[in-house]
């Protein structure tokens, strides 16, 4: 959505929208990890980072490392959102917009549906990304599964078949998400269309 | 039907229209030619408020273009265009590049808007592609859907901007006949294009625009006779001469 909005006539809505981007994709995950555990609490009103503070073990980390994941995670989609509608030419929307279609239906019916398809092999590395990214979440304390792995380690000292488990489970969640996206992509081709510009923005 | 006066236009500080006025009527035809970069393009978008110009004043059918209190779309939706890359949407089949406009824009029913795509799919011989995406089509056939995906707004005026400069010399008449059978049935038509044939074949006037103004507004046998001005001349001899 912020991605949209970047892309828009609407200046002011262009530069809210590049502020937000800037400022979550430039500081490193773990410095906002730790920024939503400890000083968000203290910047919200004090009631509500007084509960924060005081939700039992696994949610009191749990719900900032949601919060930031999430944050984090979309302000590179909208990233990709924006590299995506940027790459279509330009004739499609004076095009949907000289049918009579006011921006907005333009967005929705003519841009939005190629531009997503043009990023979905982006995203799919992003979920991906979500996915290992919540290893980092083990800085506040929540008990993942890089977290689960230490601690088993700790008991057992069996420090190899610990990580082991843990890299096959976060290598099966990740297969999971590819193939998912293998079969959305699919469903959404578009006969004599070659993967529309696809290919540049893959991979980081 | 459609009248300009004195637009002019700017980019930042470059001129691109300078006191360009003319009309087309209804039911008139009128061919826009110039060298590339003399406003043409621009000229037509500003007709149905696709670029925003800063002077003069632009109606259609007695609706002013630049009022901020006209509603665009609507108006829009009354004038069909056509554009060089066809522009077709390439993620819908033909038939639904055909009825998204009449159902999201004009309200018809789908079932009215199927009919109405079929009918116009026939006039220019692509019914049997209709559930094809535009990538799998040619390039004259991808411009004659765009061409009836115009149609189907029931437009009052049609503008077109080179619609058959991006095409192989092979498909360049199967759209011009669509364009001449057009023009015959007393559409009204703002044309810009080199092709000289069609002009001489169905307009009734040519405009010839040069660094953004309107440098020639003649008739066609005027035009093609003696064109007053010497740079127009000059740009005949060069496109008709190979
Ligand atoms: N968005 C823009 N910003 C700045 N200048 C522009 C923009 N669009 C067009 N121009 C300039 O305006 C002038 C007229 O452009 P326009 O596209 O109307 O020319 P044209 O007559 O259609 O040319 P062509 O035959 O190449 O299509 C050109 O000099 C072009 O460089
Ligand atoms: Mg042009």
């Amino acid at each position: 959505m912020v991605g949209t909005l970047r892309t828009t006539p609407l200046a002011w809505a262009v530069r809210l929208g590049n502020l937000y981007v800037e400022i979550f994709r430039n500081i490193p995950l773990i410095v906002q990890m730790f920024l939503w555990f400890f000083v968000m609490p203290e910047l919200v009103p004090e009631a509500l980072g007084d509960w924060i503070k005081q939700m039992p073990p696994p949610w009191g980390s749990y719900v900032p490392a949601v919060l930031c994941l999430g944050v984090f995670t979309s302000v590179r989609i909208a990233e990709q959102v924006r590299a995506g509608i940027n790459s279509l030419p330009r004739g499609q929307r004076m095009a949907a917009i000289a049918m009579g279609l006011t921006e907005a239906e333009a967005y929705r019916y003519v841009i939005l549906p190629q531009a997503l398809r043009i990023i979905l092999p982006p995203l799919t590395s992003e979920f991906m990304n979500v996915i290992k990214n919540s290893s980092v979440a083990l800085t506040i304390g929540l008990l993942e599964l890089t977290g689960r792995a230490r601690a088993m380690q700790e008991f057992s000292f069996r420090v190899f078949e610990a990580f082991a488990t843990a890299t096959v489970i976060y290598l099966l969640t990740n297969l999971v998400v590819v193939l998912l996206m293998r079969a959305l992509e699919r469903k959404v081709r578009v006969p004599g269309l070659i993967a529309a510009g696809g290919a540049p923005q893959a991979g980081h | 039907m459609i009248s300009l006066k004195n637009v002019a236009k700017w980019y930042g500080s470059f001129q691109v229209l300078a006191d360009c006025s003319t009309e087309v009527a209804k039911g008139e035809v009128v061919v826009v030619c110039g060298p590339s970069g003399s406003g043409k393009s621009t000229l037509i978008k500003c007709v149905n408020g696709l670029e925003p110009f800063q002077k003069g004043e632009i109606t259609v059918d007695g609706i002013s273009v630049g009022d901020p209190k006209t509603n665009l779309p609507k108006l829009r939706s009354r004038v069909g265009m056509v554009f060089q890359h066809f522009e077709l949407f390439p993620h819908m089949t033909v038939m639904q590049n055909l009825t998204l406009g009449q159902v999201k824009v004009l309200g018809r029913s789908r079932e009215e808007a199927l009919q109405k795509g079929m009918k116009l799919l026939e006039r220019v011989g692509l019914s049997a592609h209709k559930d094809k995406f535009p990538a799998q089509l040619s390039g004259g056939q991808q411009q004659r859907v765009a061409i009836a995906r115009a149609l189907s707004m029931d437009p009052i005026a049609m503008l077109f901007d080179e619609p058959t400069s991006a095409l192989d010399p092979e498909m360049i008449n199967e759209v011009l006949d669509v364009m001449v059978e057009l023009a015959k049935e007393g559409m009204t038509m703002m044309v810009v294009t080199h092709e000289m044939g069609f002009a001489r074949k169905v307009a009734r006037r040519v405009i010839f625009m040069d660094a953004g103004r309107i440098v020639e507004d003649a008739g066609k046998e005027e035009f093609f006779g003696t064109p007053r001005s010497e740079r127009a001349q000059l740009f005949l001899s060069k496109i008709l001469h190979h």
